[in-house]
């Protein structure tokens, strides 16, 4: 599935490493610091039971041992902590960045990337992905970096005081990362391949709880308590079975940390017996070898952080990469899909060929608008071409209707003056100035746009009314919900205006909501207005007070409006007939009637439906 | 509805799901056991036979070295093969018991599609059970299991340390309390605020992310994009800001943690010293209590991640048992009657309703409708279509009045028996996870291909399937080929009619389509229905010239014929 190189995604978190400014640093050099006064622990505690044990020290003859173990103690205590703070610091900004880039990339890319199932991924990597990776940079990061070196300074007080433990130490030492690695590059593809089976497996229960009620209408729902059982089992069978791998690099951990400590201790025993050791040393020795051994168990712990952050990265190189985020029918946006004007690194190359073309203002010197598409063509892909070589010319205040059946190119024309996608060929002039990306914001205010499925927004009925118009007064907040036929309703409900609208519009009704919508339009009051036939999915009554209101809202204006059903294009003043992404003929009703016997079928398909 | 379970009710239902598991579990917690002591086994002895062996260098007098150093090999390879083993098998009683979840959850959801379960219609909900369930695998992986353990081990290092001085074990015990269970409830008490506005704001910010991506034209045309990029670079960061306070307590969790560990030995050698001084403890059982104290902290360094997990497990399986314990709306009949010879559909009377709801879905609906009929049903959203076909269905139970098949009361029939006679296609329908010809093969499995082919034809969806690379093996939903939703809805309708019922059901079947291809559909399907019984539901009023009856429904009524 995944196109891109194994080594990519790792190379993408370690990048992204500067983000976190000095405080990975930080964290590192505390940690040293705990490491260091870790052998100063062990010196005074050794100590202490040397004294007691063969010089006859009374307590109070170690009182000042003491004294020092507990201020390290506490000093300890309170490093651990500082260094652990830094570590989390670092990683929440390299979170806050991530995922403030990863959002305005979306934007970037354009809603056309975003169908329905991808955005729920998208929402995911946003959210959960960026979490995912706070324990590569709080954790895993710091400890690698504390691996080598709190071991290191271990050894270079144990080497000159018992060569022999120091020997142990050092030999059995770099086979743990050895063996780790080893048995973790095995394990981390067939892990990979266990995440992905797990995933699998969710979405097969959520795939059946939600098609419970499908499944029950033929009678399978009962069958199917017996297909989870056997999934589960087969997961908990294949799964034990890389564990029990994976695993083995935990079973070689202990094996050799724990053993080591155990030879240490028996090696250092028979020394003391033997009179070739201090008993002080030997203990040192001692306290010292689990204290070498727990960074090394440490970067075991937190390697599965750095699975997962691989994991969670994924998705984000895919999203952050140039070139990698595509349209579902093959088109990179960034050659051809422009969103946003804040793009400035390609647009930079129009602009300098056409230095006299920058004037956004030269699009509209009137308050209306007219709108020429010179020869434009679209394709999705090479050889599936949406649009050909499309002329039109539309007069300011005309209204428009763009007919034609599924698939000829009506969604793509729409897009294209919304400037979702640019045409590849010709070009889209407004008031005789070509459309140019740097225009787009400029342009986009002189457009007000229905959608077949408006989206409203999570807040008040308010905020979604004066979306983008944050400084409208209450009065023509009111004007618009009037105007639309929504007034009445919001003014019903106990919080009026300030009402709080959930999850796409829950509690409204399809017809309430494009009324919102149609508010929405009515208070930007803009010169175009383009209408993606916004009653297709409403009932006979919504329909009629939509239909009813749109009367009122494009008049002087330029309209161009959609339209699948034919019920509404009689009153266009013109009608464009689009057939396989080209325009079979421009008319009026009763002409293209006459005319052409495409439309023609479509109308009488439809009055006898709509009778 | 249901009165609140206390957390003891809980966890007693939980440890009663788990009991064929309790096997695993045991001998999980025991490898457990034997690890942690082992650890702490062989730190002590290694102190105690350094001490001992260096008294001996000095004094010259023989001792039995050979038991202890084999001891502290023994410790040291049973610590090592015990852990492996542990791992091994809590993971196996974790994947035997989540098995065991999936299918009791399920088989209690079941009976409560769809009546029930429409109250949990949000997809936001269901990606929550599947959490849910989720969360109860820690039940036993980090809870249950380091409670026991933490338990059993400070016993058996307090009744060590009290053969040497009672003093010992109380110094034990109270650090032990201390990092064990006061701080991290502690922990927990300060970071509770943080940590559920920490699931508020994360919530928040998935709505508005989900805004960012699903309104993004409308915030691009309307000139929001910034201020939206603003809003979610807030909750953002309020997120971050909770989560740093929480990693900060958590933090400080562990190093007081540590702490403890080093106060507790310090104290003992306090108290150990004199002791040694005076004649009381022989010297080399210095170094081995102090050592002893500082590996037994190991027991309850899995505490606080228990106690930070155990609100969250709880609150997830009363979730859970929420849902099971839900009576299902229907009950099926004792004795079911068998299926009629003619199903002659006969609506008498009914009304409906749903509750919290105001008003009637259905009002005394009366309605023939003999074998053969094409009836068209039409209305606006809302006007109770649905609901007619969950009555019918019997997936809701009716308030007053009955519906008949074939003269019998349908609530005498069996709900499988009574649904093989229905086949129906709503707006409801989804389409799995797997190919467009298993999803089809799902209305009838010994379809052949000829049969799959003319419903899809019928269904105006074949022509399409032919256009993709793998044809009718292609691979739709999440994982594989996106459809529209049209192209869904045409697909629930080619599977509805390859159901061998003698009912047709179709809900807006041309949805997604132009009117000239949904006419050519609908004529199709009315032309291959004849002899059956077909039900149309419609808001457009397309195609409907040759129907044998057409109703209209408004708000529960039927108000024209």
């Amino acid at each position: 599935m995944s196109k891109m190189t194994d080594s990519a995604i790792p190379a993408f978190l370690k990048a992204q490493k500067p983000l976190a400014g000095n405080y990975l640093r930080l964290s590192v050099g505390l940690g040293l610091l705990s490491g260091l006064l870790l052998i100063a622990q062990a010196w005074s505690f050794a100590s202490i039971i040397n004294a007691v044990i063969f010089d006859d020290a009374k307590l109070g003859d170690v009182t000042l041992y003491l004294a020092a173990l507990l201020a390290i103690f506490l000093l300890r205590a309170a490093l651990n902590w500082a260094s652990e703070q830094a570590a989390v610091t670092a990683a929440m900004r390299v979170k806050r960045d991530l995922r403030q880039r990863l959002h305005q990339r979306l934007f970037d890319a354009g809603p056309l990337l975003l169908n329905n199932e991808r955005s729920g991924e998208l929402v995911n990597t946003l959210v959960d992905g960026v979490d995912a990776l706070e324990n590569y940079y709080a954790r895993y990061l710091p400890v690698m970096s504390l691996v080598a070196l709190v071991p290191l300074s271990i050894l270079v007080f144990i080497f000159p005081i018992d060569w022999i433990s120091g020997l142990i130490l050092l030999v059995t030492a770099p086979l743990i990362p050895f063996f780790m690695i080893m048995i973790g590059k095995g394990t981390e593809r067939l892990n990979k391949k266990q995440w992905r089976k797990l995933a699998r497996m969710s979405a097969h229960f959520l795939d059946m709880i939600q098609g419970l009620t499908t499944l029950k209408l033929f009678n399978a729902s009962r069958r199917e308590a017996d297909v989870i059982a056997r999934i589960s089992d087969d997961y908990r069978r294949s799964t034990m079975s890389v564990l029990r791998v994976a695993f083995l690099s935990s079973l070689l951990l202990e094996f050799l940390s724990t053993v080591s400590i155990a030879m240490v201790a028996v090696l250092v025993g028979f020394r003391l017996m033997y009179g070739e050791l201090d008993f002080f040393y030997g203990f040192f020795a001692l306290l010292l070898a689990p204290e070498f051994y727990l960074p090394l168990r440490n970067m075991g712990t937190h390697y599965h952080a750095r699975l997962e952050a691989i994991g969670a990265a994924e998705k984000m190189v895919e999203i952050l990469e140039p070139g990698t985020l595509q349209l579902e029918d093959g088109v990179d946006p960034l050659v051809k899909v422009q969103a946003s004007v804040s793009d400035g690194g390609q647009s930079e190359l129009s602009a300098a060929q056409s230095p006299t073309r920058y004037t956004p203002e030269a699009i509209v010197t009137a308050r209306s608008i007219g709108i020429a598409f010179d020869q434009v063509s679209f394709d999705y892909e090479p050889g599936r071409t949406a649009l050909k070589n499309i002329s039109l010319d539309i007069k300011p205040n005309e209204q428009i209707a763009i007919v034609g059946s599924s698939g000829a190119g009506k969604s793509t024309l729409m897009n294209l003056l919304l400037g979702f996608i640019t045409p590849q060929t010709g070009e889209i002039q407004i008031n005789q100035t070509p459309l140019e990306t740097q225009q787009l914001d400029f342009w986009r205010k002189q457009i007000a746009w229905m959608p077949q499925k408006a989206h409203l927004f999570h807040g008040s009925i308010r905020d979604n009314i004066c979306l983008g118009q944050d400084d409208a007064s209450q009065h023509a907040m009111e004007a618009a919900a009037e105007a639309a036929q929504i007034a009445d309703y919001i003014e019903s409900l106990p919080d009026a205006y300030d009402t709080h609208v959930g999850e796409r519009g829950a509690g409204l009704s399809g017809g309430q909501i494009q009324r919102i919508a149609l508010a929405r339009a009515f208070l930007k009051d803009a010169p175009v207005m383009l209408l993606d036939e916004p009653t297709a999915h409403l009932d006979d009554e919504s329909e009629r007070m939509i239909r009813q209101s749109l009367k009122r809202l494009v008049e002087n204006r330029t309209v161009i409006s959609i339209a699948h059903r034919l019920n509404t294009v009689e009153q266009a003043d013109r009608i464009v007939l689009l057939d396989a992404g080209e325009i079979v003929a421009i008319g009026k009703h009763d002409e293209l009637l006459a005319t052409q016997p495409l439309y023609k079928e479509m109308v009488s398909r439809f009055r006898e439906g709509a009778i | 509805m249901n009165t609140v379970m206390s957390n003891w009710q809980v966890i007693k239902r939980l440890l009663v799901l788990m009991r064929p598991w309790y096997g695993w579990m045991l001998l999980g917690t025991l490898l457990s056991l034997i690890t942690i002591l082992a650890n702490i086994s062989l730190m002590a002895l290694s102190g105690w036979f350094i001490a001992t062996m260096a008294m001996a260098g000095i004094s010259g007098a023989s001792v039995n070295y050979f038991t202890p150093a084999a001891g502290i090999r023994a410790f040291a390879i049973a610590r090592t093969a015990s852990r492996y083993g542990e791992r091994l098998v809590t993971h196996e009683a974790t994947f035997r018991l989540l098995a065991t979840l999936r299918t009791w959850f399920y088989e209690h959801l079941e009976p409560l599609a769809p009546a029930i379960l429409q109250n949990y219609r949000s997809g936001d909900l269901l990606s929550r059970i599947r959490a849910d369930i989720d969360a109860l695998e820690n039940f036993y992986l980090r809870i249950l299991a380091p409670l026991l353990v933490a338990a059993i081990t400070s016993l058996v290092i307090l009744l060590f340390l009290l053969q040497y001085s009672v003093l010992l074990a109380l110094i034990e015990l109270v650090f032990l309390m201390i990092a064990g269970i006061m701080v991290p409830l502690l922990i927990n008490k300060l970071a509770h605020h943080a940590s559920t506005r920490q699931v508020e704001t994360t919530s928040e910010l998935r709505s508005a992310v989900i805004d960012s991506t699903q309104g993004m034209s409308e915030l691009l045309i309307y000139g929001a994009a910034e201020k939206q990029a603003e809003r979610v670079n807030a909750l953002s960061d309020q997120l971050l800001d909770d989560q740093k306070h929480l990693a900060k307590l958590n933090g400080g969790s562990a190093s007081a943690l540590g702490l403890c560990a080093n106060l507790s030995m310090w104290l003992m050698l306090i108290v150990t010293i004199p002791m040694v001084t005076t004649g009381k403890l022989a010297p080399a059982n210095l170094p081995m209590i102090a050592l002893f104290a500082l590996a037994s902290f190991e027991a309850i360094l899995p505490l606080p991640l228990a106690f930070q997990t155990l609100p969250g497990t709880l609150a997830a399986a009363r979730r859970l048992f929420d849902i099971v314990d839900t009576k299902p709306a229907i009950i099926e009949p004792v004795t079911p009657t068998a299926m009629p010879e003619q199903f002659d559909i006969e609506i008498d009377n009914v009304s409906l309703r749903y509750p919290n709801s105001h008003t009637n879905a259905l009002n005394a609906i009366s309605l023939n409708i003999p074998q053969g009929t094409h009836l068209a049903i039409v209305g606006p959203s809302g006007s109770g279509k649905s609901t007619l076909i969950n009555a019918l269905l019997r997936f809701w139970p009716v308030e007053s009045g009955e519906i008949k098949l074939g003269d019998i009361n349908i609530d005498q029939f069996s709900g499988e028996e009574l649904r093989l006679q229905f086949a129906v296609a709503t707006q409801q329908s989804t389409l799995f996870n797997s190919t467009i010809k298993r999803n089809l093969l799902l209305a009838k499995r010994d379809a052949s291909d000829e049969e799959l082919e003319q419903v899809c034809k019928l269904a105006q969806i074949h022509e399409f399937i032919e256009t993709l690379p793998e044809g009718y093996e292609t691979w739709i939903g999440e994982a594989g080929h996106k459809l529209s939703g049209g192209q869904i809805r045409r697909l629930g309708v080619a599977r509805a009619l390859l159901k061998p019922a003698s009912v047709l059901i179709l809900d807006e079947p041309g949805e997604g389509l132009d009117s000239v291809t949904e006419q050519k559909m609908i004529q199709a399907i009315v032309d291959s229905a004849k002899g059956r019984t077909l039900i149309l539901i419609t808001h457009h009023l397309v195609g409907l010239e040759n129907m044998d009856q057409i109703v209209r429904l408004e708000q529960g009524h039927i108000v024209k014929r």
